[in-house]
């Protein structure tokens, strides 16, 4: 199995990602462009759905964090789902379930933007 | 044969490559629960691992892939050791700075993070320069 497979789809213009394995510094290239992908195609919303992440280093949290400004200033945002325990106390950890909405299902991240918007 | 006196270890060389990371931290989790530790526990030493060989790979070393690092874990009766070493620009403890987390909520930027989830995940770190090497120490104490 890769280090890390991503999958993709659209749900009423946001981009969801599922991420499946391990991000850290050798796969975060990979994870920063399936990201960058979605916002040069308009989709400034991006929902991570973390339940098949295993762990994400300080690299990959370095890439979403390179990445917040640019989506936020374009009226988007990034979104997290679906985070298994360990990986939830790493964001914890260093502040950015405060930066980021944190939601227990990707339904729930969805209907959050739809009472948004 | 193995010294008695000394702590039951093993010890994995690599070269200064990300490719080989999932290998060491999947041996550092493993090792971790040996010790006797739970798996967030063990989940924890895994991450610091990973940050401080990348620390090595990407900071000491430039980038070059041609180097050589070093892993041992030590077994001691109450805590797990993971000695880091390798030839590269040695950090030295004051120049260590771990960012505030509050702080860094109010002012986001890259970078920085390695360090602390390092800090906040073993009981101990120390960097050491050695015979003619440096090192990073890590210590997780088994409860």
């Amino acid at each position: 199995m890769a280090d890390l497979s991503i999958q993709v789809h659209e749900v009423d213009g946001v981009a969801v990602l599922r991420p499946e394995g391990f991000i850290n510094a050798h796969t975060v290239r990979q994870f920063e462009a399936a990201m960058e992908a979605e916002i040069l195609a308009g989709r400034y919303t991006i929902l991570l759905d973390c339940g098949l992440l295993n762990y994400i280093s300080s690299a990959g949290l370095g890439a979403i964090m390179g990445l917040i400004e640019t989506v936020r200033e374009n009226g988007g945002d990034i979104l997290l789902c679906r985070l298994q325990k360990n990986v939830h106390e790493i964001f914890d950890t260093l502040g950015f379930t405060e930066l980021y909405r944190v939601f227990a299902t990707e339904e729930e991240a969805l209907q959050s933007l739809n009472r948004t918007n | 044969m193995r010294n008695p006196a000394e702590p039951e270890s093993f010890r994995l060389v690599i070269p200064s490559q990300t490719r080989y990371l999932n290998l060491v931290t999947g041996m550092a989790k493993r090792a971790s629960v040996v010790a006797g530790m739970d798996d967030a526990t063990s989940a924890k030493v895994s991450i610091a691992v990973d940050e401080a060989v990348t620390n090595v790979i990407v900071h000491a070393y430039g980038g070059e892939a041609d180097h050589l690092v070093e892993i041992e874990l030590r077994f001691l009766p109450q805590a797990l050791e993971v000695h880091i070493l390798h030839n590269g620009r040695p950090i030295r403890e004051n120049e260590v700075v771990l960012p505030d987390p509050r702080e860094y909520v109010k002012h986001p930027r890259k970078g920085g993070l390695g360090l602390l989830l390092m800090s906040r995940f073993m009981d101990e770190i120390r960097f050491l320069e050695t015979g003619g090497g440096s090192e990073c120490l890590m210590i997780k104490r088994v409860v």
